[in-house]
């Protein structure tokens, strides 16, 4: 794991966090165990995984607003229980509440009072991350007016707003239309073009997908895999769509291998496993057919993410990753 | 901190509802009065101390209460304390805000109280600041118990273990005789509870300052030694509870 620029950005270990449970909190519910992770500088790292997973608790803890029962983790270098790290990181929680008796402009002046911003950067700044986040027009505008995705846009502007090297957002496109999901994934790209961190939590795979350099899954507190996306989706098995002409459906009912069809007018959409494809060939040419196209399909993020959340305890192929 | 939450209490409408309630009450005094056959300045100053102290106790309980666990429950905290703030800065610089919006209106009240002496013809009367000075110290220690119950539960919970102990403090000594009304009551009990509950006799100097009873530096001395020490460790209790608790 590459460690550029000296100590990665975020490193995660043997992390353990567990809740109590029950009126008299006789018992306790694991919420994450044994998590280990290291996120280089310069990446944007997707946290995925499924409600309930430990994703905002893993993020909490890294914000010292839980405390873990064993492990920890070290944040640009820095134990993360320390206060040094958190001048150079931002931090925007799932669903952020912000004053809402405050305007942006208020807000942001409250939190550069503590990075101890002086009063001309904090100006400059909250200018500038109003302007990026599209709220510049609503800067005096008290929050209790502001719609859902308006309070989201203010939070990722107060998590940007002391130009962190690492930033941390914990479902950053909730509650957003397409366009506000379009800035902060700009705002994400712009960050990692700066060569800063970013670390943030979603269920979107499609988001993921498009953003991240490397992936993290989590499942019932526990990682099930970290990697770069063509790596991991790489080991699972591809399968082929052929597309093909002038093929009898009689025919298609008599080809081994075949996974499914759909026809498309004159033609057919075939789906074959690797191993399937040279007989297929063969018998398409026999049958006075024609092959049109060959396309390998990769299974999605989506479709790995559903199977690896599905998959009992024992099978895990995707560890191997 | 302190300064915002200066700020969220004057921008709560809570708070103007009750400068208003005071002013009435003390314009309720003027009338009194003139509507009375024999009526003097003692009236007038017992009621605006009274709403003074009324006042700033449901401020002190009902702003109080909501500090820490409103902002828990709407985790407004949460991109605060992931900033260079430390968890004994919040709980203090939420003490200190309160403190100041306190001192600010027991200010107002008592400018008040002083205008409506003057308008009634009546000389400024100097001593009544040293009750209005003790009022206060009293309702900075409602603060602190208000903060200490809002880092241990709902702002509901807070509110209800909050004015259970107020109530109870200002009935110290009821308690510290428990034993003569309930004569089963262990003497250990009652002596406990008695130095645990804070002693809000301490802090009335309102009739003795409207009867003109002098009251010495040394006596305002010690009420504020008394006031700092149960601030004190109410405070370091909030912090330790603050400190250890995980912010779900």
């Amino acid at each position: 794991m590459g460690t550029a620029g000296g100590s990665p950005a975020l490193e995660i270990s043997g992390l353990s966090k567990s809740y109590p449970t029950g009126a008299l909190h006789q018992g306790r519910r694991s919420a994450l165990e044994d998590l280990t992770l290291s996120v280089p500088r310069g990446e944007v790292f997707g946290y995925l995984g499924p409600n309930g997973s430990g994703k905002t608790t893993t993020l909490k803890v890294v914000m010292g607003l839980l405390r873990a029962d064993r492990g920890g983790a070290r944040v640009l270098g820095v134990p993360h229980v320390e206060r040094a790290w958190r001048h150079r990181a931002g931090y925007l929680p799932e669903n952020p509440y912000l004053y809402d008796y405050l305007s942006p402009d208020e807000y942001l002046d409250y939190t550069g009072r503590l990075f101890g911003m002086s009063a001309p950067d904090r100006r400059d700044r909250s200018r500038k991350v109003l302007e990026r986040v599209g709220l510049a027009a609503s800067a005096r505008v008290p929050m209790r007016r502001f719609s859902k995705g308006m309070l989201q846009r203010a939070g990722l502007a107060q998590a940007l707003l002391n130009d962190p090297e690492l930033v941390f957002l914990d479902e950053p496109m909730s509650g957003l239309d397409p366009i506000g999901r379009h800035m902060v994934k700009e705002v994400i790209l712009d960050l990692r073009k700066q060569g800063r961190t970013v670390f943030f939590s979603t269920h979107i795979l499609s988001d993921a997908e498009s953003l991240c350099d490397r992936v993290g899954l989590l499942r019932a507190g526990r990682l099930v895999t970290a990697g770069r996306l063509d790596e991991i989706l790489r080991i699972d098995v591809a399968h082929l769509e052929v597309l093909a002409s002038g093929v009898d459906e009689a025919l298609l009912g008599r080809l081994e291998g075949l996974k499914g069809r759909r026809p498309l007018g004159e033609r057919w959409s075939l789906e074959v496993e690797e191993k399937s494809l040279a007989p297929l060939v063969r018998a398409v040419h026999d049958g006075g057919g024609r092959i049109l196209s060959v396309q390998p399909v990769r299974e999605s993020l989506e479709e790995y993410f559903v199977r690896a959340m599905q998959s009992p305890a024992s099978d895990r192929p995707w560890e191997a990753a | 901190m302190a300064a915002n939450t200066y700020r969220e209490t004057v921008r709560e409408r809570v708070l103007y509802n009750l400068v208003f309630f005071a002013l009435l009450m003390t314009v309720s005094g003027l009338l009194m009065k003139q509507l009375s056959i024999r009526q003097d300045e003692r009236i007038i100053k017992d009621i605006g101390l009274a709403a003074m102290e009324l006042v700033g106790t449901l401020i002190a309980v009902f702003i109080g209460v909501g500090l820490v666990s409103k902002e828990i429950e709407r985790r407004s905290l949460y991109p605060l304390l992931a900033k260079p703030l430390g968890r004994s800065e919040f709980i203090l610089g939420k003490f200190a805000g309160l403190s100041f919006t306190l001192l600010v209106n027991i200010g107002v009240m008592a400018a008040g109280l002083y205008l409506t002496l003057a308008a009634t013809g009546r000389a400024a009367d100097p001593h009544l600041l040293k009750a209005v000075y003790t009022i206060y110290l009293g309702l900075l220690v409602v603060v602190a118990l208000a903060l200490l119950f809002s880092t241990l539960t709902t702002s509901l919970m807070a509110a209800i273990g909050t004015v259970i102990v107020v109530v109870a403090g200002h009935f110290s000594d009821v308690i510290r005789n428990m034993r003569q009304v309930a004569p089963g009551t262990p003497d250990w009990l009652s002596r406990a509870l008695y130095y645990a509950l804070p002693n809000f006799s301490n802090f009335d100097l309102k009739s003795r300052v409207v009867h003109f009873v002098p009251v010495s530096s040394a006596d305002l001395g010690w009420i504020t030694a008394y006031a700092a020490a149960y601030i004190a460790v109410v405070l370091g209790l909030a912090l330790v509870v603050f400190r250890s608790r995980d912010l779900l």
